[in-house]
């Protein structure tokens, strides 16, 4: 027979006794991490809403898990009643004064409840009744300092610190500036003594003074404006005659006329024995020997314009040869090559009429 | 052709009421079977033998194989999303509670379902059934009772075995890997690792072990007298049994997520 199945039972036993150990075991060790077999001690709260809070969740304390939360109901005033439990190893740091706080992440990182013990020494009896930050008894014991609240050292939670003071410091010159326009509003109606109100009524008489000033420019803006009323009259009666002068002036029988009369100023002016016109003709005369004289120096300009020419052509060959010579004497033969061959120089613009044309 | 439509449905209908019927009664007798356990102590023992502890060599090392895969995949997944821990949750979902149930299911049906299928098969087409109940023994109480328990016994047997070869399968990959203290390992998977978890696991081998066992021994005794038939037995035995083990296993998961 064949081993196994001669001791089939003690295989078929070991084989099952070792996995209902191993089952138990596993039982036991997941029983104990989930503290089967731990007393907890339980507590109540209260939140203002359920959000961020559920059965299972962990309470913590400086990182360790010290608790979790039981139990949630909504009561009848419309408040969150919280059955939550402490290990029984941390039983101890739940003293008297001690607070429960919901940290919400504000960048969607969930949220965390805390519990910060009590400063007192005296622990609390079990089922009592552990306030919330935000609740008024909180908030009393958090300004007593009576409970153990650590300082926030992660950034966010240190940024949502220094942000609170900044709303408030906001919300209290919000208040400021509603008080000032209230105050305003009510010396604006008069029922204000403040300083506003008398800076008002001191604006009042100013605008009275202000009334009073208008009315007497508007006196003398009237004399102003008659007196210039009274100077285009004045100047509408010298339009008027210069209106009639050029009338005249233009009628055929008018002022030419009477200048061109055989008795007008014309003729007697004319009528003066050839005096005054002796007098054009010698003027004339004078003029015509000026004339003659101006013509015999051209003449005789014309004449000498040849040899004017010749003596400056001369003169330009003499300072071109000084030049020659110059040039010679500086580029000496014996030293360098000799007097150079001149180039003309050859005009960039030609007239029309040189060349082929 | 209505006329044979309607035969099949009325054929198809009587079948699955009589599988109904005897799998009830294959219930009942094993109920009663530790009362009168003498009967057939000796046939659970050897079932559950052969069925439990020599396929606990193919299942060690398929759950070793398994832990030290997803280990693996897992270590070098997990890691570029900075979620190593998720290892162990890893772990735990895939060999406690999916595949681990599910894997030693398929490995008990290959092997014992097609054994308890033919063996039936062969004790009919030899006329032993009718000798059972020619001398006024209930086969399903002698036959089937034993087999299903052992099976049963022998898929949560081998599920819990599967669950620790296949964690200590990825402790022992882990140590070339990553090495970590034995002690730290199993606090970690401890951390994640529920009763839930385990109760589901088990619950899923339960199921599947009474799947494997009914659709066995109902394939086994439905033999008739050629003996052409029992292979065929075994075939549709394992056919059916992984039909309805892959029908419970989405059931039962579905049941367990949406619940």
């Amino acid at each position: 027979m064949k081993f196994r199945i001669k001791y089939a039972d003690r295989i078929v036993g070991i084989f099952v006794v070792l996995a209902a150990l191993f089952l138990v075991a596993s039982v036991i060790v997941l029983g104990a991490n989930q503290r089967w077999f731990a007393k907890d001690y339980r507590f109540v709260s209260r939140f203002g809403s359920a959000a961020g809070i559920a059965p299972g969740t962990p309470i913590m304390l400086k990182g360790f898990q010290i608790g979790k939360i039981d139990r949630i109901r909504l009561n009848e005033d419309n408040e969150v009643d919280v059955e939550f439990s402490i290990y029984d190893s941390y039983y101890g740091k739940a003293k008297v004064n001690s607070l429960l706080e919901l940290v919400t992440s504000p960048i969607g990182l969930g949220s965390q409840l805390l519990f910060h013990p009590g400063k007192g020494e005296e622990i609390l009896e079990e089922g009592a009744f552990v306030a919330t930050a935000n609740s008024p008894e909180g908030e009393a014991l958090i300004e007593q300092e009576l409970v153990d609240i650590p300082v926030k050292d992660d950034t966010v939670t240190r940024l949502l610190g220094n942000i609170n003071p900044l709303i408030e410091n906001l919300n209290k010159t919000v208040v400021t500036v509603n008080r000032t326009l209230t105050e305003v509003n009510r010396a604006l109606a008069g029922q204000s003594s403040g300083p506003l109100g008398r800076m008002i009524e001191d604006a009042a008489d100013t605008v009275a003074g202000v009334e009073a000033l208008v009315g007497g420019v508007r006196g003398d803006a009237e004399a102003i404006v008659s007196k210039a009323n009274d100077l285009a009259a004045s100047l509408e009666r010298i339009t008027r005659n210069l209106e009639d002068t050029t009338a005249a002036l233009r009628d055929p029988t008018g002022l030419v006329p009477r200048l061109l009369d055989p008795k007008g100023s014309v003729k007697t002016l004319l009528d003066d024995k050839n005096a005054l016109y002796n007098s054009i003709l010698g003027s004339v005369a004078e003029i015509q020997r000026t004339l003659k004289n101006i013509q015999a120096m051209t003449t005789t300009l014309n004449t000498q314009m040849p040899t004017v020419a010749a003596t400056l052509e001369e003169t330009r060959t003499a300072i071109r040869q000084a030049q020659d010579v110059l040039e010679g004497l500086k580029n000496n033969p014996l030293l360098k090559g000799g007097i150079p061959e001149r180039k003309d120089q050859t005009p960039l613009y030609q007239s029309l009429r040189e060349g082929e044309f | 052709m209505l006329r044979r439509i309607g035969e099949s449905v009325r054929r198809r209908a009587g079948e699955i009421l009589y599988g109904l019927g005897f799998f009830y009664s294959l219930l009942k007798e094993s109920v009663l079977f530790f009362r009168r356990r003498q009967v057939g102590y000796r046939v659970l023992v050897m079932q559950i033998l052969f069925t439990g502890y020599e396929a606990l060599r193919i299942s060690a090392v398929l759950a070793m194989a398994i832990g030290v895969a997803i280990n693996l995949i897992g270590a070098s997944l997990l890691a570029e999303f900075g979620q190593g821990k998720l290892m162990y949750t890893l772990l735990i979902i895939v060999i406690t509670r999916e595949l681990g149930p599910l894997l030693t299911a398929f490995i008990v049906t290959a092997r014992s379902g097609t054994a308890i299928a033919t063996e039936l098969g062969g004790m009919v087409v030899n006329h032993e059934i009718e000798a059972y109940v020619a001398v006024g023994v209930n086969p399903l109480s002698y036959l089937g009772a034993p087999r299903l328990i052992g099976v049963v016994v022998s898929m949560l047997v081998l599920s819990i075995y599967f669950n620790l070869f296949g964690l200590l399968g990825s402790f022992a990959i882990m140590q070339v890997l990553k090495p970590v203290a034995l002690a730290e390992y199993l606090r970690n998977l401890v951390a994640v690792l529920t009763v839930r978890d385990l109760m589901s696991g088990l619950l899923k081998s339960l199921i599947f072990g009474l799947i494997i066992a009914s659709v066995s021994i109902h394939r086994g005794f439905a033999v008739e007298r050629a003996s052409t038939e029992i292979p065929v037995a075994g075939i549709r035995a394992v056919g059916a049994s992984f039909i309805l083990i892959i029908l419970a296993d989405a059931a039962v998961t579905a049941a367990q997520y949406l619940g």
